[in-house]
């Protein structure tokens, strides 16, 4: 697992990855963040190469500390990438943590599939979810640009891509 | 080189596609295995079942919670042939469309049962579509040398499954 590039600010701001290395089997996003929306949560939206296009769905396992449920979107521009994330109205200090996994990024015979697992306690309240993202599209992924709510991330976040080798 | 993460073997199928996928003579010198898989099944159905085995005995329980897009359910087999954390896409889902999931098994050469967890995405530009998370279980006391993926019908051209060593500090 090779670092590729990294965001952080202590104000706000925002992330796109270009130029994405095509020599790695797959990549991964670490992000710890709450996004800058003035609510106790909010969601992060993604696409790739720019593609703003209808061409995505997303699904999501999400428990709320007291029941477990399913959600979908789909042909739409606004796949979820982390669900209910930590927002600005959330109690000073809390942010949230993702994890999301492309596979195959490069792989010109596939549409692109998306894995995140991403967890936000607040004390009191809270989400956890298991979330995938489609992209109905085979070009290899060299771009990929997070659309936080409220249209940034919050200072101190930190969003994080690495690059994965196979045998 | 990473140590954290060591990449020991890829099977990527190739155009014939492939019934089953095996990892074998796995080395016993790291700590724990981690898989990466990208797959997709020919079967007709939208979804099906991939089985995970590492011997042909019936020692394998496993213990799920899932998510098909709208609903939510939890599920269990025992004493199986096989451990069934994972969904795949079959040809009645979003064409080109692979399913996303990992296995992470701890502690593979020890001599106590071994507990493993997976996560699954099978995704579908569709209302359903399936979100998985497993428990396993390979209630046996011998080492993990190899890894068996069965498919429904077979795995499709191009689906990839990576196995990693993982060694813990000090090693």
């Amino acid at each position: 697992m090779y670092p590729i590039a990294s965001y952080t600010s202590n104000s706000t701001f925002n992330v796109t990855f270009s130029s994405i290395p095509q020599n790695f089997t797959h990549l991964q996003l670490r992000i710890f963040c709450r996004v800058n929306n003035g609510s106790s949560t909010g969601n992060i939206y993604f696409n790739f190469n720019t593609d703003n296009g209808t061409n995505y769905a997303s699904h999501e396992l999400y428990g709320n500390g007291s029941s477990a449920y399913s959600t979908s979107s789909t042909s739409t521009a606004y796949p979820i990438l982390a669900y209910q994330v930590a927002g600005t109205g959330a109690t000073n200090n809390i942010y949230s943590t993702c994890i999301v996994d492309i596979l195959d990024y490069t792989n010109t015979n596939k549409y692109k599939t998306i894995r995140q697992l991403t967890g936000n306690d607040q004390n009191g309240s809270g989400v956890v979810t298991l979330g995938s993202g489609l992209w109905q599209n085979t070009s290899a992924i060299n771009g990929i640009t997070l659309l936080p709510d409220g249209s940034a991330f919050a200072a101190n976040s930190v969003v994080s891509l690495y690059g994965i080798t196979t045998a | 080189m990473s140590v954290f993460l060591q990449p020991l073997q890829t099977v990527t199928v190739g155009s014939g596609g492939a019934s089953s996928i095996s990892f074998s003579s796995i080395p016993q010198t790291y700590t724990d295995l981690f898989v990466e898989a990208s797959f997709r099944d020919s079967n007709g159905s939208s979804f099906v079942n991939t089985s995970i085995s590492f011997d042909s005995s019936s020692n394998y329980s496993n213990t799920t919670l899932s998510g098909n897009g709208s609903g939510t359910g939890s599920g269990r087999t025992s004493g199986s042939t096989a451990l069934q954390p994972w969904f795949a896409n079959g040809s009645g889902s979003t064409s080109s469309t692979f399913t996303n999931a990992t296995l992470y098994i701890p502690n593979y050469t020890s001599s106590n049962y071994k507990s493993i967890i997976s996560d699954m995405v099978a995704e579908n530009n569709s209302s359903t579509a399936y979100q998985e998370l497993a428990a396993g279980l390979y209630s046996s006391t011998s080492a993990i040398s190899t890894i068996n993926f069965y498919a429904a019908s077979g795995y499709v051209q191009y689906s990839k499954f990576s196995l990693y060593g993982v060694l813990r500090q000090g090693i």
